[in-house]
């Protein structure tokens, strides 16, 4: 009789390892279990901020969340801002990729590092250099410009530092482009705009899909960019949660901090299953 | 065949930048034949089925397709369809959308569409894969697909770009037969580029030798094998073995390695390099040294290449120069008992032999 011997892990079998499940539990705790602690106290029915003893569980901070309208205001202007310079983003992002992708011309090079420098440029750089230019050239929206175009300022801002991310990743999209598909489109009849429309566009869908998340998430939470190009009336919600804070945490950014995070867990989702569908048909 | 040309190349030169593609190559290409431009990697084949097709311009020279001159007329708007190496099937249609599309770009109402890709789906025995999408197909089954797509548009020529390269063996040889016979189908002429030498030589009418951008020779698969222009094709087309002309008199030549070999030497072209071209299988071999005044030259078995049906015997001469033998199996049997280095006899077939042009291989 062969003796039945226990396998032991083989050299790439790291999730077999003892030692490593150890470090890939506590990365995980890490991780987690700030944005954890959050989500819990936003449930915590304690009268004063800051305080972290569990005195009850509560859904009143999410009513009064709800009912801070200045809060509200802000968290409507975030969605808005993040919404429009989205499409802008990955409309430009989607011209510059394939701009670069396709296309030869003097400066190329140049151009490329040019696209990408906001990627790389410290955020406090490009807020402080924003505000500047704005200001210079005198762009800022009159006060009380109407709702949502006094978000003008912002939104460019947005569009400035999230549109080359949009770019990069269409870009590395399309270079998974077999070009025999698009001169099979032409030589089947198809002009330079059907092949646009008809081949490379649905090729693009997944990239295009990715940037925009990217884009979305990006102009979300940015605070150091729009701290420095919001004004009174033109608070977002990161601003609005970093001037709340400066008093106390109530669980009321907790509530709030709780249904932005679940918003972006639902994009990212719905985001991710039609990127799945984009690659199962490639 | 005194048809009238579908597609005439006439002195056709593309040069990119200082490097040139093809050289004045001029070819017709008949009705319902299937033409092969054949050559190794690099000889201009490809560029040459992408100028026929619109995706280059030709440097000078022509393309007529039916006597007009389509030299500038954009791929979109040219009667020929393509099957490219990729297959380049849209990933993102259906099999039926896929083979749909050009009739779509054709602006053909939706009720006349659908009866005209039904019977290209059939034609290629596709007909139960219509609601798939592409990635659920295999390799053979995306290539059928690409060739329906381009024969539902009826093109006045069909152009292959390596079609039988990206399947394995086995279902490349059974493509073979069914291209040929797609063809007697569908009577539109294909022309197909190919690196495979046997490929050409089993599937079509007609094939062109390219060597660097150059035209070696336009002849059917048994004249090429047969009689080759030079000793490029000869080499190319099969196995050859060569031996260098050192000499000519009037009715014979002197080759290194073998010695005379009778050929009217006063019709060979005067002043250039000749070899002496002779095929394994015209080369007999017999086991033990020759006798003396046999005529018959001495070698050392080598390394026996076992094919099954036949196999490929190296023997070194007596002046070192190695030639390649083709012997039946039966024999092979008896070679192999006789060891590495055993004195062996070779009787080269002069009736076979042919005197070609050296050329630059």
């Amino acid at each position: 009789m062969a003796k039945v011997r226990k396998s032991r892990p083989g050299p790439f079998d790291y999730a077999r390892k003892r030692s490593l499940q150890i470090v890939f539990l506590l990365t995980t705790i890490f991780l987690y279990a700030p944005i954890l602690v959050l989500i819990i106290f936003s449930f915590n029915n304690s009268r004063r901020g800051g305080n972290v003893i569990w005195r009850g569980f509560t859904t009143d901070y999410y009513v009064k969340a709800a009912n801070n309208a200045s809060l509200m205001e802000a968290f409507a202007n975030s969605i808005t801002i993040a919404v429009i310079s989205t499409i802008f983003s990955v409309i430009l992002g989607a011209i510059t990729a394939v701009t670069l992708w396709r296309f030869r011309f003097p400066l190329k090079p140049g151009y490329e590092g040019l696209v990408a420098l906001p990627i790389v440029v410290p955020e406090i750089c490009l807020g402080v250099a924003i505000a500047i230019f704005f200001s210079y050239f005198n762009l800022y929206m009159p006060p009380g410009t109407p709702w949502p175009f006094n978000l003008t300022n912002i939104i460019v801002a947005h569009i400035t530092f999230s549109f080359p991310f949009a770019a990069m990743v269409i870009r590395t999209r399309l270079t998974t482009f077999n070009r025999e598909m698009e001169e099979a489109a032409k030589d089947l009849g198809a002009t330079e705009f059907q092949v646009f429309r008809d081949i490379l566009l649905p090729h693009m869908k997944p990239g295009l899909i990715a940037g925009g998340l990217l884009a979305f998430t990006l102009s979300l939470d940015d605070f150091v960019i729009t701290f420095f190009t919001s004004g009174p009336d033109t608070v977002t919600f990161p601003v609005k949660v970093y001037s709340m804070v400066r008093f106390s945490v109530t669980p009321e950014i907790n509530a709030a901090s709780t249904v932005l995070i679940l918003i972006t867990l639902i994009l990212t989702a719905v985001a991710m299953r039609f990127q799945t569908f984009g690659d199962e048909r490639t | 065949m005194t048809d009238t040309p579908i597609i005439s190349i006439r002195n056709v030169t593309k040069r990119f930048g200082s490097f040139v593609a093809l050289e004045d190559i001029s070819i017709d290409i008949r009705p319902g034949e299937i033409f092969a431009l054949l050559g190794p990697s690099g000889c201009g084949k490809s560029t040459l089925l992408r100028i026929i097709a619109g995706f280059e311009t030709p440097t000078e020279g022509d393309i007529l397709i039916d006597g007009q001159d389509v030299t500038d007329v954009p791929p979109n708007k040219r009667p020929v369809n393509m099957v490219f190496q990729s297959y380049a099937v849209f990933p993102h249609m259906t099999v039926e959308q896929n083979v749909a599309y050009g009739l779509k770009m054709d602006r053909l109402p939706s009720s006349e569409i659908a009866p005209k890709v039904a019977e290209a789906l059939a034609q290629v025995h596709l007909d139960k894969f219509a609601t798939r999408m592409p990635d659920q197909l295999s390799g053979g089954q995306r290539q059928r697909v690409a060739l329906a797509r381009a024969l539902v548009k009826r093109p006045r020529v069909l152009l292959l770009d390596e079609p039988l390269s990206a399947l394995d063996a086995k279902l490349r040889d059974a493509m073979r037969l069914e291209l040929v016979k797609l063809q007697e189908t569908v009577g539109v002429s294909f022309v197909m580029v190919t690196h495979d030498q046997s490929e050409a030589l089993a599937m079509a009418d007609r094939v062109a030798v390219l060597s660097n951008g150059r035209l070696r020779q336009l002849a059917d698969p048994m004249t090429l094998y047969q009689k080759p222009a030079d000793a490029f094709v000869a080499d190319f087309i099969g196995r050859v073995n060569l031996f260098d002309v050192t000499a000519r008199n009037g009715a014979h030549v002197t080759a290194a390695s073998i010695g005379q070999v009778p050929v009217d030497a006063t019709a060979l072209p005067a002043g250039e390099d000749l070899v002496v071209a002779v095929r394994p299988e015209f080369i007999t071999l017999s086991p033990g040294a020759p006798a003396d005044g046999s005529g018959k030259l001495k070698g050392a078995l080598g390394d026996v290449a076992y094919q099954g049906d036949n196999s490929v015997v190296e023997v070194t001469l007596a002046d070192g120069r190695s030639v390649q033998v083709l012997v039946t199996s039966g024999e092979t049997a008896g070679l192999l008992g006789l060891g590495l280095g055993a004195p062996v006899s070779l009787a080269i077939d002069m009736g076979q032999v042919s005197v070609l042009r050296r050329s630059d291989l």
